[in-house]
């Protein structure tokens, strides 16, 4: 936000400095310009071949220099704008990252001959999958992509999805319905119920919406019974002439919020049901990608001591980022906590007897010969008693 | 440090060139009309100090002085506005990031979401964060295709997604033109290009123009080249730029490759003298191409006189293209791309048959990258159910079979009452839920 802020400070004072100028010029022109036609009319008052009297020659000779000032004061003003434009692209280069992509060293190889198809081909996968066929297909063209799926099951619940933020929950409600077996615990259909409830009381008057409401949302109510009575409430607020409604029924009534969010909820739910993952492999790997290089950047700033610099060639990232609840964990990773380090083949997680587990490594060093005390709990027993376990 | 300004410079940045070009434009317009009427001023005067000038000489100066004014007034108002407006567009694109700089600001705001005062708002907020996020993914892909070339799939996906404000594709769409006319050989809208940046490419070191004009020598006579030619010298001149040298190759070879030698050499006169030591020696090559016939197999006239350099002036405008509007070598996409992929990255992706549903680093194509790339450091460990995909934690116990898999409680439950026994999906074994053990990891 700091960022942000700081470069609208600069931006806002050029821009305005701008007006101010165009004002100004225009001003000063026209000022000018009067002048200019006053003294002419002035002159054209007399016979065209009357000599001009000295008196005369010495007003012109005035305006003429008075002209030039006025003229060239304008360029100057406008030349004296540079330190506050190169001020802005400064302004720019400070608040954000310029090189962001130094913290990437093999991002360079993503565009390299071998790796740009692979990349491409995700992308246009991505595209088909979002529902952009048109776009897919230009682009798989002006790449030269090879094979991709054309189709697929995501692409018709993205454009579910995209239907009901526009505003019409006909296919989402359509497809819930098929499925109504297996969204029995989803708050997905009462979701698609309110919002179309909503749509029916803008359209055909909330005659329409109540008679919808009576024969869907009582077998709704037991789970949802709040926000049922709040929905039928809001319809209160679509009959015309109503006054503006409380400051609880804004996120009922904003009618591309709720589809916004009733679309969210329909993929989460379509996404779970149908087994997908709700971004493409690229969206996730971009979005976990956007909340790596703030993480990196900062540990760059600290460390710029060359003995580090071996870090970025290591073969794990140099430190460990949260990625969030939806965009992290797709595999179980173990992590010692004895040693503080990932399981491997060569040393797996072992259970041992009391349940605890540790790596082999780790297993290894505490033992004492035929004992082995567990680092948690109480209970003896001896190493071989361990067991490997396997988390994927 | 946060995620709009680690990944945003050049969403501003692009679009402040252009402020900064029409500032320079705007300059030379004021420029040029003050000296119009400079002059027309001291034309004023001087006639004015004669001896037996006549009121109607006067009258008619001043009558063409109104006139230059009025223009001044015109053209500077034009420019002025032209400026605000590329001003405007950087305005434009700091609201969009302003609008989820709160959200984006720490990396723990997922945490804050869910603190009881928030939880009425969660919804909404994190709705428009993921809609940010979508439209954040569009602007990069839509950067990508413009830098590589792909004009019309990022047209299609600009308006597809109504995003032409906050892309760069108008920038691009002269761009676009250019690389049209180079491939089909022609060279006077690349050199005009070359003329507007003269100043910046020459900074950047391009060779651009040199290899065009050599190419050339034939497709078009030399008075094409507008005035405009020298505006942006100096900023291509700082960047170091070769692009107008290798165009100006272009035309020459061009010219040899039509057999007209001698206008190939007057040519060479004209516009070869100016360029720098280390352009010698291809200067040399070229006028050593003079003294072979044009279908000549020795090298390294042979390689001058191919068709495929124009798609290798094609590919050096592209990036001179770039390398004014953009500090940063490579678009962002890849580069989150490649971190992404990184920390998502685990030393499972890559085993044969552990490959989990919607991991990125696990599916083609992206598979084929991540193995590739460093794994994600993790120090702490991080369980998900392999039946479920849901976490393991003290709400969903992990629970190790006879066989050593690990799967969480929950999902194991759900199967004994499904099927009355479990099985292990991995192994196929079957066993009784009684076999099954705790596991406790710290």
């Amino acid at each position: 936000m700091d960022s942000c802020l700081g470069v609208e400070q600069d931006l806002d004072k050029a821009t305005s400095k701008f007006n101010a100028l165009n004002d100004h010029t225009n001003k000063v022109l026209e000022d000018i310009i009067t002048q200019v036609e006053d003294l002419k009319k002035e002159i054209s008052k007399q016979p065209p071949n009357s000599p001009l009297t000295p008196t005369q020659a010495m007003v012109l000779s005035d305006l003429a220099a008075n002209v030039k000032q006025t003229v060239f004061q304008m360029s100057t003003e406008h030349r004296e704008l540079h330190a506050t434009v190169s001020r802005v692209g400064k302004s720019i280069d400070r608040h954000f990252i310029v090189d962001y992509a130094s913290v990437a060293p093999k991002a360079e190889s993503f565009c390299s001959d071998t790796n740009r198809p692979i990349m491409e081909q995700a992308i246009a996968q991505h595209l088909y999958r979002e529902g952009l066929e048109e776009v897919g297909d230009v682009f798989v063209e002006e790449a030269g992509v090879g094979a991709v799926e054309r189709t697929c099951a995501f692409a018709a619940l993205q454009r579910g999805a995209a239907a009901l933020a526009a505003g019409d929950p006909a296919p989402a409600l359509a497809w819930a319905q098929r499925r109504a077996h297996q969204l029995l615990h989803s708050p997905l259909p009462f979701a698609l119920h309110t919002v179309h409830t909503l749509k029916l009381a803008r359209e055909q008057g909330v005659g329409a919406a109540i008679e919808y409401a009576r024969e869907q949302f009582p077998a709704h109510a037991a789970r949802h019974e709040k926000q049922l009575a709040a929905t039928v409430c809001a319809l209160a607020w679509l009959t015309p002439g109503a006054g503006p409604p409380p400051a609880h029924y804004h996120r009922l009534l904003d009618q591309r919020a709720l589809g916004a969010e009733a679309a969210e909820l329909f993929l989460r739910e379509a996404c779970a049901l149908l087994r997908l993952a709700p971004l493409s492999p690229l969206a996730g790997a971009v979005m976990a990608g956007a909340r790596v290089i703030p993480a990196l950047h900062d540990i760059r700033a600290k460390m710029s001591h060359q003995h580090v610099a071996a870090a970025w060639a290591d073969d794990e990232l140099p430190l460990e980022v949260e990625l969030g609840a939806e965009g992290g964990s797709y595999h179980s990773v173990f992590a010692c906590p004895i040693l503080r380090q990932q399981a491997s083949d060569a040393n797996p997680p072992m259970r041992l007897l009391c349940g605890h587990v540790i790596s082999r490594d780790a297993l290894h060093k505490l033992a004492m010969g035929v004992k082995l005390k567990c680092p948690y709990c109480p209970m003896e027993q001896s190493p071989s008693e361990a067991r490997q376990i396997y988390f994927s | 440090m946060n995620e709009i300004k680690s990944l945003e410079h050049a969403t501003l940045k692009v679009p402040y060139e252009v402020f900064n070009k029409k500032y320079r434009n705007a300059q030379r317009i004021l420029d040029v009309e003050a000296r119009q009427v400079g002059s027309a001023a001291g034309d004023l005067d001087m006639t004015a100090r004669k001896t037996g000038v006549t009121t109607g000489e006067i009258d008619s100066l001043l009558g063409g002085m109104v006139e230059k004014l009025n223009t001044m007034k015109r053209k500077a108002s034009e420019a002025i506005n032209e400026e605000v407006q590329a001003a405007y567009v950087c305005k434009k694109r700091l609201e969009h990031l302003k609008e989820q700089a709160e959200a984006l600001q720490d990396p723990s705001s997922t945490q804050r979401e869910t603190e009881p005062m928030r939880v009425r708002y969660a919804v909404p907020v994190r709705t428009s964060l993921n809609h940010w996020r979508k439209v954040r993914l569009d602007r990069m892909l839509v950067d990508y295709f413009l830098r590589n070339g792909y004009y019309d799939s990022a047209n299609k996906l600009a308006d597809a997604k109504d995003l032409r404000e906050l892309t760069n594709v108008d920038i691009y769409q002269a761009a676009a033109e250019v690389e049209r006319e180079l491939i089909a050989r022609r060279t006077a809208r690349c050199l005009q290009w070359c003329a507007d940046n003269k100043s910046k490419l020459r900074k950047l070191g391009s060779t651009m123009e040199f290899n065009i004009r050599i190419q050339h020598n034939a497709s078009c006579p030399a008075h094409i080249y507008p005035q405009r030619y020298a505006d942006n010298k100096s900023k291509l001149r700082k960047l170091g730029s070769t692009m107008e040298f290798n165009i100006r190759i272009q035309e020459f070879i061009e010219l040899v490759r039509e057999d007209k030698r001698l206008e190939a050499v007057r040519y060479a006169k004209k516009h070869f003298s100016t360029y720098e030591k280390e352009q010698l020696e291809d200067i040399q090559h070229c006028m050593g191409m003079l003294a072979f016939p044009k279908d000549t197999e020795v090298e390294p006239y042979r390689g001058l006189l191919a068709g495929g350099r124009w798609r290798a002036l094609v590919e050096q405008f592209r990036v001179e293209h770039a390398r004014l509007l953009h500090p940063a070598r490579l678009p962002a996409l890849p580069a989150a791309l490649q971190l992404g992929l990184a920390a998502l990255n685990t030393p499972q992706c890559a085993r044969a048959g552990a490959a989990a549903a919607g991991c990125p680093a696990c599916a083609p194509p992206l598979s084929a990258l991540a193995r590739t790339l460093p794994h994600a450091h993790c120090s702490h460990s991080r369980l998900v159910c392999r039946i479920s995909n849901e976490p393991l934690n003290e709400h969903n116990q992990p629970m190790a079979l006879p066989n050593g898999q690990v799967y969480g409680e929950k999902a194991l439950k759900e199967m004994m009452k499904e099927h009355g026994s479990i099985i292990c999906p991995k192994t196929k074994e079957v066993f009784c839920m009684k076999r099954v053990e705790k596991v406790y990891v710290m």
